[in-house]
């Protein structure tokens, strides 16, 4: 166990420190991502690399708390990793790998020839950009090459799309500066940024369904027939620089067809279509691959490819780490609104980089002391849940959360977690199964009736559910509790006793506000969500759901959500948490379940387990039929060693966490790795 | 906690204040602009409302207008406050007013209790007439912008099949009106002599116009169905998280709505006309949506805006003797609302904005400045 600890705490240094190593060995790491190019579908390619880095569990117990390990993991990792070279090198023939290992090192010498800001299609300095309640930007900066893949990685709220909309015009940083083409630009619209060159492929695309490829490309830009024929449309002008724009750029399009008639590849062709059509040299991709099944994405890939080729440069904004490895030439890691660094794949693996994205800066939100009771609060009994248009969102799912535990969900969003916390809300009905709270059956109860119970609720979306904008904070205190003191007796309202309660709140939970009469919209993201935890923690909850507790909150609101909790759950408060943060899942948690596709597929224990293994589980990536099953949880470390891992990179995490899970102290970090064993 | 502070306080009364006086500025020009481009002196004009105001006639004319409209804009508010238009007021408040006229035609009960059950009917009618708007709203998705302006023209068309001789209505002697039966006197509403030395007395119902509005500012700010009545109308989502029902609140504050509405054809039905006839009054229910958007969907507001355009409406009348036209007036009544409308919605966005850079400088102020980020490092370069 103590090893265990130690690993965790040195999550921290590992991620900071390992910035300052001057490369990583190129060779070893270039597999895996290499490998992917091949065929996405196992996904995350940086794994059996990454694996290998934890597979050495001779080096784990052996090195001392707070040392600084990073230094002796990265040497030991490579030198672990040496033994898959022969494995990943014919990965590395080929063809794209190649390339862009030679990209790279054009570029480096670019670099090294100083060519200065000249060589960069844009730069962004110190961008810096506050909203009231948002995540902001604070000193990002960002320089992409020309003709270059640049990735943007970064958890979903870490200020990716607020960063692309400066860059796109759609609003104007506090401060900083925009260069393109080593010019300094104020970008005042979309207008604007397209004058400059830059062009914006949304990931919900803008077509209109009724119109054809052609119309929808030339819409708002559409050459028009000459002389006293203005008002026509010129289409053969038309079809013929999209032919042209096509054929050079490798756009395989029909611009007579329908866009209601394509499939989501030709859309996002067409997306990409219109943007080149209107001049653009640079394009920024908001997350292309979300929309895309796997061919797809290899399409896009080559086609991307082809376009720098073209000499054109594009940002890729993403949060999958498997396909910006293949991808980019440039990685920049966003987190918390600021860049944390900017790697180039081929000297960094998927477990680097899921390092920096996640944060292992942050204080670690570890739990120390045992307080898990015997007291059930609340079981959860073959639950299934439908959305409105009647699909299944959650089928299946039984847990019990005892008084002072915190289980933790983790899930890639969208796998029914938002369903799941709703229904045992009460907000949503269930289609089958039982919802206890400490056993009684709730399974009829109304959402008020249940809050009533001693059930507290702190929402995924705290601007939509969670706060009324308009309203004062102590209306807001008010939200939720209405039905109790200090808020009403008897059916009528106590405004007093309720404002000097919310000033208690404010206080105790340090709330930065002028006054209790402030509106709630005016607050930082970070204090409003203060306010509700301080809320829903006030009325002496037997259970919490918390969804995304800490999400979109700086640091010091973060730490202070966290202290509350961990301290409500000495007191027995019972916690379902609910996150995308896995540190904080990892680090909370006294249990751990795995949600994918409605199910929960694993249990882990926090204990053992590390960011990769809980990340595999939660994106099934062992479910891959491609990958070839893993050996089981205690099956040596040498298992890794077979060509098979190495080459199908994915499974690699299989084999990462039974060693972790060796030398903690249980197999459950294997089951969170493989729930898709074939079984 | 807060410390008043003497500049704080003018602040927050000139924000309070901000929004009125912009938008009595912009409707003064606007109208003064219309009345310059249409010939007539805005001095002249002025000299004549300011004398017909001065008349305690008018000033009685004016009440009595205001409280047939303060019903109005009161149920069309409550719909407000839950995010739901309710455009069919005056649908809801016509078939009330035909229903309960002929009611109150037909039953004999001691005075008071006559009345009491005439206003009950006409709450019940509009209520259900609301109600029909908020099931289709419900259960079918139907919004109760496109039911209720339906339900008007359906109402319309209800009120024209039932008022005939052959069913509600009789013949008025001497004349080609037809209305319901006279309305016995344990029926009526007596009038309150309000207003000194005017022979005209106000509605006896302005009474029950001020508890309506008392009732509202009461049900809405300080009972728990209030408050969930105004979370679920402020958001939906945040609301249905708190625990409350969401289309029960839909259902409630329509019928509510509609109740209030039944309301507004009774000072005009029980105080003078006591017969719902051809010539019933239509069209108020627009002009409380009107009124309700220019009171803010305050109790006070709305009463402030319902004598405004009852002393506007009265006005028209002296301006016509004046040779200014009709139609000035409402370009007036126009202006004023949507000068209100904007104005709240600009002061509304400095003062949000205002109020959020006065958090963010408490923040800087009580925090040291966050620790500076690790400068990006890039590893490769």
């Amino acid at each position: 166990m103590p090893a265990n600890h130690a690993g965790r705490g040195q999550v921290t240094d590992r991620g900071r420190l390992w910035l300052r190593r001057p490369a990583w060995p190129v060779r070893a790491e270039r597999g895996p991502a290499a490998g992917t190019s091949c065929g996405r579908g196992p996904g995350l390619p940086g794994r059996g690399a990454g694996a290998g880095t934890a597979r050495s569990p001779p080096t784990f117990p052996s090195i001392p708390r707070g040392a600084s390990r990073i230094g002796t993991e990265g040497t030991q990792a490579s030198a672990a990793d040496d033994p898959e070279t022969p494995v990943a090198g014919p990965a590395t023939g080929d063809r794209e790998a190649a390339a862009e290992t030679a990209a790279a090192a054009a570029a480096e010498t670019t670099e090294a020839a100083g060519t200065e800001s000249a060589a960069f299609a844009v730069e962004l300095r110190d961008i810096t950009k506050t909203f009231p309640g948002v995540v902001a930007n604070r000193d990002v900066s960002i320089r992409v090459r020309r003709g270059s893949v640049h990735a943007v990685v970064g958890e979903n709220g870490a200020g990716k799309s607020t960063l692309m909309k400066t860059l796109y015009g759609m609003h104007r940083p506090d401060s900083g500066t925009i260069l393109v083409d080593g010019e300094d630009v104020t970008l005042r619209s979309p207008a604007d940024a397209i004058a400059r060159g830059i062009g914006m492929v949304h990931q919900h695309f803008k077509l209109a369904e009724n119109l054809t490829v052609l119309e929808n490309v030339v819409l708002g830009a559409e050459p028009r027939k000459p002389g006293w024929r203005r008002l026509l449309l010129d289409s053969r002008q038309a079809r013929t620089r999209i032919n042209e724009i096509a054929t050079r750029y490798g756009l395989d399009i029909r611009p007579g067809a329908y866009v209601r008639d394509l499939g989501i590849g030709e859309r996002q062709r067409v997306e990409i279509l219109k943007v080149l059509y209107r001049g653009a040299r640079t394009l920024i991709l908001d997350e292309p691959t979300a929309v895309l099944v796997p061919q797809e994405v290899d399409e896009l890939f080559g086609a991307l490819r082809d376009l720098v080729n073209e000499g054109l440069s594009i940002i890729f904004i993403s949060h999958k780490l498997d396909e910006v490895l293949t991808v980019a030439d440039d990685i920049t890691v966003i987190r918390r609104g600021t860049t944390v660094g900017t790697v180039r794949p081929a000297e960094v693996t998927a477990r680097q980089l899921a390092e920096l994205m996640v944060g292992s800066e942050l204080p670690s939100p570890e739990i120390s002391e045992e307080s898990v009771t015997d007291e059930v609060a609340l079981t959860v009994e073959g639950l299934s849940v439908d959305t409105e248009d009647g699909r299944r969102a959650v089928t299946d799912v039984g847990f019990t959360v005892r008084r002072g535990e915190i289980l933790g969900i983790a899930g890639v969003e969208g796998n029914g977690q938002a369903e799941l916390i709703e229904a045992v809300m009460g907000i949503r009905p269930a289609a089958t199964g039982r919802v206890l709270l400490g056993g009684t059956d709730v399974t009829a109860w109304p959402t008020r009736r249940r809050r009533e119970a001693g059930v507290a609720y702190v929402p995924e979306d705290r601007i939509r559910s969670g706060l009324l904008f308009d309203s004062p904070l102590w209306e807001n205190r008010m939200l939720g509790h209405q039905t109790r003191p200090p808020n009403s007796r008897g059916g009528l309202l106590t405004p007093s006793a309720a404002r000097s309660d919310t000033r208690q709140i404010v206080a105790e939970y340090d709330v930065r506000t002028p006054s209790v009469a402030v509106a709630a919209g005016a607050l930082s993201g970070g204090n409003q969500q203060k306010l509700i935890v301080g809320r829903e923690m006030r009325d002496g909850p037997t259970l919490l759901v918390a969804a995304h507790p800490t999400r979109g909150v700086d640091v010091g609101a973060q730490a202070a959500i966290w202290d509350q909790l961990r301290a409500a759950r000495r007191e027995g408060l019972a916690v379902l948490l609910v996150s995308a943060d896995l540190d904080e899942l990892i680090g909370l948690s006294d249990t751990l379940r795995v949600i994918l596709r409605g199910r929960l597929v694993a249990e882990a224990d926090p204990r053992g387990v590390t960011p990769e293994d809980l990340g595999s589980a939660m994106s099934g990536m062992s479910r891959a039929p491609a990958v070839p099953s893993t050996p089981a949880v205690d099956t040596a470390p040498g298992a890794v060693t077979t060509p098979a891992a190495a080459a199908a990179a994915t499974d690699g995490a299989g084999p990462g966490a039974g060693d972790v899970g060796d030398t903690g102290d249980s197999g459950d970090t294997g089951a969170a790795a493989e729930p898709g064993e074939d079984r | 906690m807060t410390v008043p502070n003497p500049t704080r306080l003018l602040a927050s009364a000139g924000a309070a204040l901000a929004a009125p006086l912009l938008a009595l500025v912009t409707a003064v020009t606007v109208t003064v602009l219309v009345l310059v481009g249409s010939g007539s002196s805005p001095l002249d004009v002025l000299d004549t409302m300011v004398t017909y105001a001065q008349r305690p006639r008018s000033q009685a004319l004016m009440v009595n207008s205001a409280v047939t409209y303060y019903f109005s804009a009161v149920a069309v508010a409550i719909g407000f406050r839950m995010n739901l238009f309710n455009i069919g007021v005056d649908g809801q408040y016509r078939l009330a007013a035909l229903l309960a006229a002929a009611a109150a035609a037909e039953i004999s009960l001691p005075p008071v209790l006559h009345v009491t059950v005439v206003l009950l009917i006409a709450m019940g009618v509009g209520a259900s007439w609301a109600g029909l708007a908020a099931l289709l709203k419900v259960y079918r998705g139907v919004s109760e912008v496109i039911s209720t302006i339906m339900l008007n023209f359906i109402g319309t068309a209800l009120i024209a099949y039932l008022l005939t001789p052959e069913r509600l209505a009789v013949r008025t002697v001497g004349s080609n009106n037809i209305g319901t039966p006279t309305i016995p006197a344990s029926g009526q509403v007596p009038g309150i002599s309000l207003i000194p030395d005017s022979r005209l007395q106000v509605y006896g119902l302005a009474i029950l116009a001020v508890a309506v509005g008392a009732g509202y500012w009461f049900l809405l700010s300080r009972t728990r169905f209030g408050f969930d009545l105004r979370a679920a109308g402020a958001s939906e989502d945040a609301a249905k998280a708190s625990g409350v029902r969401v289309s029960r609140m839909i259902i409630i504050s329509m019928l509510l709505s509609g109740a209030v509405a039944g309301l507004v054809g009774m000072p005009q039905l029980l105080g003078a006309a006591h017969t719902f006839s051809l010539d019933f009054p239509a069209g108020l229910g627009f002009t409380g949506i009107a009124i309700a958007l220019l009171g803010r969907n305050h109790p006070v507001g709305i009463a402030i805006g319902a004598l405004l355009f009852g002393f506007l409406d009265n006005a028209a009348t002296s301006l016509e003797l004046r040779g200014v036209s009709r139609d000035i007036v409402l370009v007036t009544q126009g202006v004023i609302v949507l000068s209100v409308v904007v104005a709240y919605e600009l002061v509304r966005r400095v003062r949000t904005r205002a109020e959020q850079r006065d958090v963010a400088r408490r923040l800087a102020a009580t925090t040291p400045a966050p620790p500076a980020p690790s400068t990006p490092q890039e590893v490769g370069a």
